[in-house]
């Protein structure tokens, strides 16, 4: 197998740091794909489970954009659908009809859900759903997990985060993930002023193993939650739709007040959603949050589209499915060459890491390996599985993974291994 | 904690103690020093103090008070001490009086000298010799401001909690320097780290890029994916001490 080179990658970013802070800001820096030599920088084209770059090399997407792609990329039913809305209308002066039929498609799909608010990003609506609790209950802090993330707004940054000042986060409380005790703790000192706790499904911390919760974890958040009148929020952005298409709270048996969606929800298509029970509808109706593109149209058809074809395909079994094979084959594979893979969280978004090297650089060689020969691997993020990762792909991934193990191994035979 | 008192503790352990870092890579500081022979004590009221130690061409830094130092001189407050680092107070002189001379016309030229590097002019940059020995300088005021930071400053404490146990070495290629940390249980220390055995490593492709992200006049994630800084290992260690760095300037311009 041969490996990758990015020419005209490296050239694009020298012309894109001139005019843009970062040369690319944010979660899509390629400063965390370590070794940033390994990785493409810019895509050209996507289709199914693949991108190619700006050079041509063609990868086997294991990131998915981070999450968005769960159909695969350019995946027709839900492009027909946008591009028909396209063609009819899309960023107007009123909403589009679509906004209802979405609403009431989501009602009726996400259990115990009873209501919907549209926007574009996560953050929109992690946002949204402390306001409502802030206005439901007239309190102010929110609990939050240590680690966890809702987005990039300043109050759910760490403190000391550049831009984050100390009255930013001075509303946020952080408990360690699966501590119950630690809830209770917060609970009885700030009794009576605790409008939110928010977490995602399972543990998805960067740069660390993901966690799940343990046994009855999240029907004792829930009982003290109701006990204390606390709004319960159930970030579902990253997890949305890969763990049950009735929402990951049903495939951890809980009952949340608020779930966040975004990602997967339309494919890649930029929409979000806020859901709530009927008990918060009223609060969220008094809560002034908008934007100018959160009428779109276009992305409320392609959720539409991808929802109904996620549901057809029974995808988060499949999908799990998928990740159940690809880990345990790839963790064979990890043993043949005499390293340890640790595949921890759910199959169908795990995370990997070679627990042979406790300083991670092993592992973010192989990663790097990995990508180089045609299977994007971060290393420092959970992985997804989407519908387009299918047998021909695993067989071709297991084929990288292989290859990536033996040059990790032959480089440290040869004393080569410069972290 | 008190703004001031923060910004005394870094000016002693991360600042002036550094001046045993100024003599050891400038020889035009080692000229300065060149037949001292004695020992200073800082020490402020009711807070931190350091001893200085000028002997065989070297200076010898330390934490606490000296027993018998030649020369001893108090502060009545942090901000009496951080005025004396601006230039804008005198200490008060407990012990040495026979050395006033010394404390007036020969100490300051290597302080000034300390000040020429930490507070340089943008045409200083030009010299490659100035952006060797100001990178070195900086790391190493950085390296026990941090420290300093973990335990003093709120957000210094917010961030030293996320700091996974191990080490972090940042180095510079080719030829140095390497300077380092260790994370233990609560503890945060500067530590002698070979970025071979390290738990986290931040590289430098060569000095001129080391100067320009210690001085702020670099885009340290375009740096890091160009490849001009590697970071590798346990990044959440790195991302907690650069954003430690990142407060330095609050308390030190």
């Amino acid at each position: 197998m041969s490996t990758y080179t990015y020419k005209r990658s490296q050239e694009l970013f020298e012309r894109a740091c001139s005019v843009i802070p970062c040369g690319i800001p944010g979660h899509m820096s390629p400063a965390v794909n370590v070794p940033p030599a390994s990785y493409p920088i810019y895509a050209a084209k996507a289709k199914g489970a693949c991108f190619w770059d700006v050079d041509g090399n063609e990868f086997i997407d294991y990131m998915c954009a981070y999450g968005p792609m769960i159909l695969g990329y350019g995946n027709e039913v839900v492009d027909d659908a946008a591009r028909l809305q396209y063609a009819l209308a899309d960023t107007t002066m009123c909403p589009s009809p679509k906004m209802v039929e979405l609403a009431e498609f989501l009602v009726d799909l996400v259990e115990g859900m009873e209501w919907a608010f549209f926007a574009k990003n996560g953050a929109d609506v992690t946002n949204y759903a402390v306001m409502v609790a802030r206005c439901a209950t007239g309190r102010e802090k929110v609990v939050g997990i240590k680690g966890g993330y809702h987005g990039s707004s300043a109050w759910m940054q760490g403190l000391a985060h550049h831009g984050v000042t100390p009255a930013d986060a001075s509303n946020v409380l952080r408990i360690p993930w699966n501590d119950v005790g630690a809830f209770e703790d917060l609970v009885a000192e700030h009794s009576h002023n605790i409008a939110a706790f928010i977490a995602t499904p399972n543990h998805v911390a960067t740069f660390y193993d993901n966690e799940l919760p343990e046994e009855g974890y999240w029907t004792k958040i829930e009982a003290i939650c109701r006990r204390e009148g606390i709004v319960l929020i159930l970030d579902d952005i990253r997890h949305g739709f890969r763990l049950n298409m009735k929402g990951s709270h049903v495939h951890y048996g809980f009952t949340p007040d608020l779930i966040c969606f975004c990602k997967a929800l339309a494919n890649g298509y930029p929409i979000s959603s806020l859901m709530g029970t009927d008990a918060l509808k009223n609060a969220a109706s008094r809560v002034f949050h908008t934007g100018s593109y959160w009428y779109q149209a276009a992305p409320m058809a392609a959720a539409l589209a991808c929802l109904k074809e996620l549901k057809r395909l029974d995808a988060p079994q499949w999908m799990q499915a998928q990740g159940e094979k690809l880990f345990s084959q790839m963790g064979e594979l990890a043993s043949s060459h005499g390293y340890t893979l640790k595949v921890t969280g759910e199959p169908v978004m795990a995370n990997v890491r070679l627990a042979d090297d406790p300083s991670f650089m092993l592992h973010q060689i192989w990663c790097g390996e990995c990508t180089r020969r045609g299977a994007f691997i971060a290393s420092h993020h959970n992985l997804f599985i989407s519908m387009a990762h299918d047998e021909a792909i695993l067989e071709k991934t297991l084929a990288i993974c292989d290859e990536a193990f033996a040059a990790l191994k032959g480089y440290q035979e040869r004393g080569e291994v410069v972290c | 904690m008190d703004y001031q008192k923060i910004k005394a503790s870094l000016n002693l352990h991360a600042v002036l103690r550094n001046l045993s870092t100024l003599v050891a890579c400038d020889e035009k500081a080692r000229e300065i020093i060149k037949n001292w022979d004695l020992s200073l004590g800082f020490k402020i009221f009711n807070g931190p103090s350091l001893f200085l130690v000028f002997k065989d061409g070297a200076c010898r830094a330390g934490e606490g008070a000296m027993e018998k130092p030649d020369i001893r001189l108090f502060f009545l407050s942090a901000s009496h001490f951080n005025a004396m680092m601006e230039g804008r107070a005198v200490p008060i002189i407990l012990k040495g009086f026979s050395h006033l001379h010394f404390l007036r016309r020969r100490f300051p030229k290597l302080t000034d000298r300390l000040a020429h590097f930490l507070k340089p002019q943008a045409f200083h940059f030009e010299d490659a010799e100035f952006r060797r020995i100001n990178t070195q300088l900086n790391l190493s005021v950085a390296m026990r401001a941090v420290c300093e930071l973990a335990t003093q400053d709120a957000m210094g404490r917010c961030n030293a909690s996320a700091i996974p146990e191990g080490t972090l070495a940042i180095q510079v290629l080719p030829k140095g320097p390497v300077v380092g940390l260790s994370k233990k249980g609560d503890a945060l220390e500067v530590a002698d780290v070979k970025p071979e055995e390290a738990s986290a490593i931040l590289r430098f492709r060569d000095v001129d890029v080391a100067c320009d992200l210690v001085n702020g006049r670099c885009d340290a994630f375009a740096a890091l994916t160009r490849g001009d800084i590697a970071m590798r290992g346990r990044i959440p260690m790195i991302e907690a001490v650069n954003l430690m760095m990142d407060r330095i300037p609050h308390y030190l311009n």
